[in-house]
């Protein structure tokens, strides 16, 4: 659905270069700091910057060669970015209704009623979640194929949050090849929703696994000292020493578990993922 | 293109009292002012430049963004720009022409070729200013595009005092010269106007097509 293979870009002394994969039925999340190259890496495959290396192929074709037909099957959604705050949801029905050939007009204005989203208000006024349920519901209300969400629950509370996240998974049932390409710095949003995850800092992908590996198979070892000369360090990712001891980051941690039954294992929450990717040492 | 031609007339309901007043200016002048010209000039102007404006709204808050991820084209975008602005320009100019003349023959006041004359002349000058504005707004934002513009009329001014000048240092007499031009027909001045006019649209919609497709949001 989604190919980015070895995409560089480059902002003064900051360069993103990633290869990322969005499989047809398969909900993908990218998921890093602020300022970790999420955006950019989504600006560059819808094509809104221009890119210092790598090929971005959608559906198929270059991203340079999509048709118009092409971009009405991709629904985006900016999370500082979306229709101009002086109209209302009255106004952007007859936009959306000539933009996309499959705009469900019946659709979304069961859903704006669902998620009560006043009509004829200014989207300037309405709260940050009313904002981020139109942006989700314009991007799903033309039958697109993929979904290009970057943070789009940022700012939610949890209630909000469920509610979109509920409609991302009313998408995904629509058609079993829809896919989406979900980013976030909250990990939580994305440890329930997505099947594969892929972690980004400054620029680069450090990790790439699916979201039921990452929390069935990846823990956290709390070795001391001694555990840890004796430790069998094929299986560790990364290490951090610590006040009492060392961190270590697995992700066979069955193995730890059944061979070294004296020591503590954590279960690896995607959080500790990061921030042993991150700031741990290679082994 | 349609979707986007709706967007922006949706957007115009923001300066829906503006419009109302530009209107109610424009009756005013076709009623009072003997000056047919001013009467239809200036509505028509000001109202064309909306799509300038539009262009800001497009820019506000970051919203290029997500404009350009939907089903558009650059292209498309740059050609939507000046459809919405010879639709507003052009339309208003319409309808203060008319306005105008049957105000005149309710009168029965300005001679008909006059009237012509000052509502034809209107025209290409709105297609001009078009042309100067939109590449200059695309490229420089709104903030920015005034003191471009500033810089530009600056430019133009000092070329003119630097002509005058050189012709006077040469002894050469501009207006002898001018004079010495073979005579057109008004019809005839009005149709070169009105190419030149259509001659720097095309010329404007290749810089803002070139200023659009370099843009990174």
């Amino acid at each position: 659905m989604l190919e980015i293979n070895g995409l560089v870009k480059r902002y003064g002394d900051f360069t993103l270069d990633c290869t990322m994969h969005v499989e047809k039925g398969r909900i993908t999340g990218l998921i890093g700091q602020n300022g970790a190259g999420k955006s950019t890496a989504f600006k560059a495959v819808l094509g809104l910057i221009s890119t210092d290396g790598g090929t971005i192929r959608i559906f198929g074709k270059e991203q340079g060669e999509l048709t118009v037909k092409d971009r009405q099957k991709i629904g985006v959604v900016f999370a500082d970015s979306g229709f101009s705050g002086y109209l209302t949801v009255s106004d952007i029905v007859p936009v959306l209704a000539n933009l996309y050939t499959d705009f469900d007009k019946a659709f979304f204005l069961k859903q704006a009623k669902r998620f009560e989203l006043p009509l004829r208000k200014k989207i300037k006024e309405f709260s940050t979640g009313m904002k981020a349920k139109l942006k989700v519901l314009t991007a799903t209300a033309s039958h697109a194929k993929l979904l290009l969400l970057d943070e789009p629950t940022v700012g939610l509370d949890v209630v909000a949050r469920d509610e979109l996240l509920e409609l991302l998974r009313e998408f995904m049932e629509e058609d079993e090849e829809n896919a989406i390409l979900i980013s976030s710095h909250i990990s939580s949003d994305l440890e329930s929703l997505c099947d594969d995850l892929y972690m980004i800092h400054s620029g680069k992908i450090v990790l790439h696994e699916d979201t039921d590996v990452l929390l069935s198979d990846y823990g956290l070892l709390k070795v001391d000292e001694r555990q840890y000369a004796g430790l069998d360090r094929q299986y560790l990712m990364r290490v951090r020493r610590g006040p009492y001891g060392y961190d270590c980051l697995t992700n066979q941690k069955r193995y730890y578990m059944e061979n070294y039954p004296g020591i503590a294992v954590e279960k690896g929450s995607i959080d500790e993922v990061i921030t042993m990717m991150i700031r741990g040492d290679e082994v | 293109m349609k979707g986007l031609l709706i967007k922006d007339f949706r957007l115009m309901k923001v300066q829906k009292s503006f419009f109302i007043l530009m209107f109610a200016v424009g009756i005013g002048q076709a009623l009072l002012s003997e000056d047919a010209s001013s009467a239809i000039g200036f509505p028509t102007f000001i109202v064309s430049l909306f799509a300038i404006s539009s262009i800001s709204y497009d820019e506000f808050d970051n919203g290029n963004a997500f404009l350009f991820s939907l089903p558009i084209t650059r292209s498309g975008y740059v050609a939507e720009k000046y459809c919405f602005g010879i639709i507003l320009g052009g339309g208003v100019w319409a309808l203060s022409s008319a306005v105008i003349a049957i105000v005149s023959i309710a009168r029965n006041t300005a001679p008909v070729m006059e009237l012509l004359v000052s509502t034809a002349s209107i025209l290409p000058i709105m297609l001009i200013l078009l042309a100067v504005m939109i590449p200059v707004q695309l490229k420089f934002g709104g903030e920015k595009s005034r003191v471009a513009l500033l810089v530009a009329y600056g430019c133009i001014v000092v070329l003119g005092l630097a002509v005058t000048k050189a012709a006077e240092m040469l002894d050469v007499d501009l207006f002898a010269m001018l004079d010495r031009l073979p005579v057109m027909s008004l019809g005839a001045v009005i149709g070169c106007a009105v190419l030149i006019a259509l001659l720097a649209l095309a010329v404007s919609m290749g810089i803002s097509l070139a200023v659009i497709k370099r843009k990174q949001f």
